[in-house]
């Protein structure tokens, strides 16, 4: 296993298939936690670790696929590896559309699995690593002045600095004074990483911060 | 089973009759005879004498007593006295009139004892095409139950798969960890057993017997059942509640077909609530003692109900209401309750859906 703590939620209403996924998944050293039913996960408070979700696509209640819905909707993002006692193909379908890693048929054999949660967990590292440098950009643009952002969005889009200066009717001194102000608060050994940066804040749903 | 009398049964139950009449007729010839009784009495009494014994004995018996009762009458009571021959009218009549009673009434029940024995035979047969039906029944509900029957097996069977699998990996390596394994494998045979339990109940449900009753635990009977449908009615968004009273007294019935019945009475439950979307979608499975010891079970749903007019019509055979079916479930339950002793039907709720009640004798 890649990551020490990573940790394998499970939901599936039966009891038995419970048991066993926790061992199994225990026995190759993964920290597992297990629900009965998609309330029950819900519910429960989650550590904000690498994971990922086993579940089973038919539950009482609120079903698997709701279940994704549900997380897409509260902006839960956490790879899910749907498991089934029959799997017909509309709703598997449906759940890799909704973005499931994998969909197995009970009885699966092991190795598929654990590749499945090893994806799952790789996928959601990257997607975590992802997530923190994205966060620690959106701070640092944070710091930066509504003077410094005019001029950091005009720089990334090509313009030369006098260009700057006319845009912004100010003088080319002032402008390479913001340039330099907006490099170190930002952090950027380059203006290449600037623009970067400036690429990633712009896929962020969170640039009006 | 229908037992028909041995051919040595029959002519030792003859022979007896022929003596027993034999004895009468000597009895009533001695007391008459000391009584100074009239010749047309005891001709008479002689006939009663004759036709108890044709009632059931065989032609040749009876003809035997009458021929005994005619010389009795001839020797002792008709005059002259002690000697045998044609002298009077009655010596005429008698024997004629003895040996036609004779011939006609042991024809007339050899006749009535082939046609109860057609009666028994045809009932019989009835019988057995009922059982024949319900079987057929069984299987059918199997099949249309196949989906959760699957579901019930794969899951135990995922369960040791994946035990088996991690029972290896706990083993596996240099550290092996024998108690994580062992627990793995105690898993894998509790788990194994569950997946026989569910057999062993398919192959009972589905066996084909005569009618086997016992004393039963009807709440353990309901609960085995419930656990059938239960996957299918979570499936549908189908909250299925039981609420068994703890009182009951035993009944004697026959497991498989009471739960025959319960699982009809669910299916049919499950079937009228699969469209119903603007309310909650309820199934209540109770059991009560009455007054009488008697235990009611009652299945009520939030389906579709039943109008006033089919309320009794439903119980008829290929009435029906749905467009698939035979119509032939709620009369099978309807005659399998009643040779249960019990009484099966159904009312409109209040609310909406239907309730459907049977009771069932207690077993002293």
């Amino acid at each position: 296993m890649q990551d020490e703590q990573a940790m394998v939620f499970v939901v599936d209403d039966d009891e038995s298939v419970r048991e066993s996924l926790e061992s199994l998944l225990r026995s190759v050293g993964l920290r597992v936690a297990a629900f009965a039913s998609a309330q029950e996960f819900l519910a429960s408070p989650r550590d904000d670790v690498t994971s990922c979700l086993v579940l089973d696509l038919r539950l009482p209640g609120q079903s698997g696929l709701d279940l994704q819905k549900r997380l897409t909707e509260l902006d839960i993002q956490i790879p899910i590896v749907f498991i089934t006692g029959h799997g017909d193909i509309p709703t598997s379908v449906r759940a890799m559309k909704a973005g499931a890693m994998e969909f197995l048929t009970k009885p699966f054999a092991d190795q598929d699995l654990l590749d499945a949660i090893n994806q799952a967990i790789e996928r959601d590292q990257t997607a975590r690593q992802h997530q923190a440098s994205l966060a620690e950009i959106l701070r640092r643009y944070g710091t930066l002045t509504p003077r410094e952002r005019e001029v950091m969005e005009l720089v990334v889009s090509g313009l030369l600095n006098k260009q700057v200066a006319a845009e912004l009717n100010v003088s080319n001194v002032t402008v390479k004074v913001h340039r330099r102000q907006v490099m170190q608060k930002m952090r950027a050994g380059s203006f290449a990483e600037l623009v970067k940066m400036s690429e990633k804040l712009k896929t962020s749903p969170a640039r009006s911060l | 089973m229908l037992k028909k009398p041995s051919q040595s049964y029959r002519f030792w139950q003859s022979a007896a009759l022929f003596l027993s009449g034999g004895a009468a007729l000597g009895l009533l010839s001695l007391i008459c005879f000391r009584l100074h009784v009239n010749s047309t009495t005891v001709g008479l009494l002689f006939l009663i004498v004759v036709v108890l014994v044709s009632l059931r004995a065989s032609l040749l018996s009876a003809a035997l007593v009458a021929i005994i009762a005619y010389f009795c009458l001839d020797y002792f009571f008709t005059a002259p006295l002690f000697t045998l021959g044609m002298n009077q009218a009655l010596d005429y009549v008698a024997p004629i009139a003895y040996l036609l009673i004779a011939v006609v009434i042991t024809r007339l029940m050899q006749r009535v004892r082939k046609f109860q024995e057609e009666q028994k035979r045809a009932e019989e047969t009835l019988r057995k095409s009922q059982a024949e039906l319900a079987h057929v029944r069984r299987v059918v509900t199997m099949g249309e139950l196949a989906a959760s029957i699957a579901h019930e097996i794969n899951q135990p069977l995922s369960a040791i798969v994946n035990n088996g699998s991690a029972c290896l990996r706990w083993l596996a390596g240099d550290a092996p960890n024998v108690l994580e394994a062992q627990e793995a494998a105690r898993r894998i045979v509790r788990d194994g057993n569950r997946a026989a339990e569910v057999i062993t109940w398919i192959r009972g449900f589905l066996r084909k017997t005569d009618t086997e009753k016992s004393r039963l635990d009807i709440n353990q009977t309901i609960r085995e059942i419930v656990t059938v449908i239960e996957r299918e009615a979570v499936e549908s968004g189908i909250e299925v509640r039981m609420d068994l009273a703890s009182d009951l007294p035993q009944v004697l019935g026959d497991r498989v077909q009471l739960q025959q019945v319960v699982l009809n009475l669910l299916m049919n439950s499950l079937e009228s609530m699969a469209l119903i979307t603007e309310r909650r979608r309820e199934l209540l499975i109770s059991t009560r003692k009455q007054e009488t010891d008697k235990v009611l079970v009652t299945v009520r749903d939030s389906g579709m109900g039943i109008d006033g007019e089919s309320l009794e019509k439903i119980f008829d055979a290929f009435y029906t209401t749905k467009t698939q079916g035979m119509g032939m479930g709620l009369a099978i339950s309807r005659s399998i309750v009643e040779d249960h002793g019990g009484e099966l039907w159904a009312v409109t709720n209040d609310g909406s859906g239907a309730t459907f009640q049977f009771t069932l004798l207690p077993q002293k």
